[in-house]
């Protein structure tokens, strides 16, 4: 209630329809705050019993569940970083997630262009056969794919992952940079080819830098599934040396008595980059997600 | 001036160079040959044939790997079976689940004007970090002494803490897993929604509120109607999610206790990559999935179509 006049009520006696509904208007306001926090609660829970779990003693992360309710070690990190070899696997999975995401930003955005701004034959079959592949399950050509990956040598190498999860980011890509670029007022093509710029200068100097709320969609999109890949490095590389942080992070949970702070703590070094990339980045994400919705 | 632009004709100008277009999706058209044409062909062959991985040669059997599957085989199709209910569960919870939340938390969302962006954030973060990491605290959460029994127990619900925790029975697991499965979902339906949300004229609503209409009404008539396009996106999404997340259930459960939470996905990677492997029933179970999601994008797609 923030009105500065007398209240109706202290006037007549009786609340006032207004002032009623301000009160209404209120609570609801209270109830809706509220409702927001507690989901605010769920989605990061998780990553509290990560932190929780990280900064525990196996002793104590036995007998408390609960995050930050024991006094602070960071014995349980060190300890970590000694069984796991953090920084090779971080090394590892990033070489995964950044090459991946290279392929994906020099082969799809010139797709979406092609597909959204130029003329050549077949084109929708082969937009059709690109996207329809978003259909076909992924555990469906697991099999073929390692066996492929073997075939052609790469197997132990971090390419053995890097070409199919680009393969299989190229649908949701393609559609992504296709709509982008078809948003664009077709007046700036229009204008560049009178310019006298070929079609490939068009989409280097013009075209790839105006879609930038898309590359960094597609990056994050791609960067965080890459990241997070467990099943191909497993079965494609038996080299520990080459190991991702995901399949580093199983090692720690086959031992017989699982230590679940420093699987936590593990946890908690994979979730880091991602959501700090996210967060740093947020901004043109949710908006590149938005368009791609919107277009 | 220009001619409108339309989707798949470009102005004639531009045919000067057809053969530049090719080479623009050159890149992507051989990547795809080779890690996608070539995989699948190779997958759908093996779908009529049976091999364990290491003899030298396939024996094909033509459709006996499909008919195993559907029922003819005692041997592997009460599993197949059991699967299927629990892909079906997860294939109706998780889109309903997930649009009712992630419609709520939108129109909540979209209400408040402070703190907006810090809570989209907020919220947006279980479906961007999902992957193994979050699974384990999950998995750490659920176990017998974690915090999800620990709150249900404080709260004096000790009737419904399990004592071997949520992904230890029969009872519990596929529950326990769909519920992660609609936390690191929500976000992106929270998403859509306030997308389709802010293009909803201001108007429109304010009318309905001059007429009298209360905001429940206001939702359920006007706000809902509008918001069809989405729902329907959010739908084919969460199926997709439902019917080929199989990574989720092997990181939580591996499909345990006793396949109480083995779905279809799941069944075709243990066929590949379990203990007792059939390459052959892999792939056709691959496929039958396959089957399944290109049909129900094809009926999907005609129900968007016919509501425009």
């Amino acid at each position: 209630m923030t009105t500065t006049q007398l209240p109706h009520s202290i006037r007549s006696g009786k609340p006032s329809t207004a002032e009623r509904n301000a009160v209404k208007r209120a609570s609801l306001r209270v109830i809706i705050i509220v409702l927001l926090l507690i989901y605010a609660v769920v989605s990061v829970f998780p990553f509290f019993i990560m932190l929780g779990g990280a900064l525990k003693t196996n002793q104590q992360v036995l007998t408390n569940p609960f995050p930050f309710s024991s006094p602070p070690t960071i014995q349980t990190l060190i300890d970590t970083f000694e069984a796991l070899n953090v920084p090779l696997l971080l090394f590892n999975s990033a070489v995964i997630a950044v090459g991946s995401c290279l392929v994906i930003l020099i082969v799809f955005p010139l797709a979406g262009y092609a597909f959204a701004l130029l003329q050549f034959p077949l084109k929708r079959t082969l937009f059709a056969i690109l996207v329809g592949a978003l259909f076909v399950p992924g555990v469906t050509v697991l099999l073929p794919l390692v066996i492929l990956d073997q075939e052609l040598g790469l197997n132990g190498t971090p390419l053995a992952v890097i070409f199919p999860v680009a393969c299989g980011a190229g649908p949701i890509a393609i559609v992504l940079m296709r709509s982008y670029y078809a948003s664009v007022p077709y007046e700036v093509h229009e204008a560049a080819v009178l310019d006298g710029c070929s079609e490939i200068g068009i989409f280097w100097r013009v075209y790839f830098p105006l879609s930038r709320a898309a590359l960094v969609t597609i990056t994050i999109l791609n960067f965080v599934a890459a990241w997070n890949e467990y099943v191909l490095p497993t079965l494609t590389n038996d080299d520990p040396t080459k190991f991702p942080l995901p399949v580093g992070l199983q090692s720690l949970l086959s031992s017989n008595v699982v230590q679940w702070n420093q699987v936590m703590a593990a946890a908690l070094i994979i979730v880091i980059p991602i959501t700090v990339l996210f967060i740093g980045l947020q901004r043109f994400f949710i908006n590149g997600l938005q368009g791609s919705v919107k277009g | 001036m220009f001619a409108p632009y339309r989707r798949w004709a470009a102005p004639r100008h531009l045919r000067r160079g057809q053969w530049v277009g090719l080479l623009f999706v050159a890149p992507a058209v051989i990547l795809f040959a080779v890690f996608g044409v070539y995989v699948v062909v190779y997958g759908f062959l093996l779908s009529f044939a049976r091999w364990n991985g290491f003899s030298p040669d396939w024996t094909w059997v033509g459709v006996e790997n499909y008919i195993a599957l559907l029922g003819g085989n005692p041997a592997v199709s009460p599993k197949v079976a059991q699967a299927t209910v629990n892909t079906l569960v997860g294939m109706l919870v998780l889109p309903i689940v997930v649009l009712v939340l992630g419609l709520a938390l939108a129109l909540l969302v979209n209400s408040v004007r402070r703190l907006r962006g810090l809570i989209r954030t907020v919220y947006f973060i279980p479906f961007v970090t999902t992957g193994i990491a979050v699974y384990y605290a999950w998995r750490f959460m659920y176990q017998p002494d974690g915090a999800v029994n620990a709150v249900l127990r404080a709260l004096g619900l000790h009737s419904l803490a399990p004592v071997d925790g949520f992904l230890g029975n029969t009872t519990t697991a596929l529950a326990a897993v769909i519920a992660v499965q609609v936390w690191s979902n929500v976000p992106i339906a929270m998403l859509l929604f306030l997308t389709g949300l802010q293009t909803i004229p201001d108007g429109v609503i304010e009318a309905a509120r001059v007429d009298g209409a209360s905001t429940v009404r206001t939702i359920w008539t006007i706000i809902v109607p509008l918001l069809n396009p989405v729902t329907a996106l959010v739908v084919v999404i969460m199926l997709r999610e439902a019917l080929q997340n199989y990574q989720l259930y092997l990181l939580m459960t591996n499909g345990g206790p006793v396949n109480a939470s083995n779905t279809l996905g799941l069944q075709s990677y243990s066929f590949a990559f379990g203990s007792i492997t059939d390459l052959g029933f892999s792939s056709a179970l691959g496929w039958l999935l396959a089957a399944v999601a290109i049909i129900l994008a094809i009926v999907n797609l005609r129900v968007l179509r016919s509501r425009q």
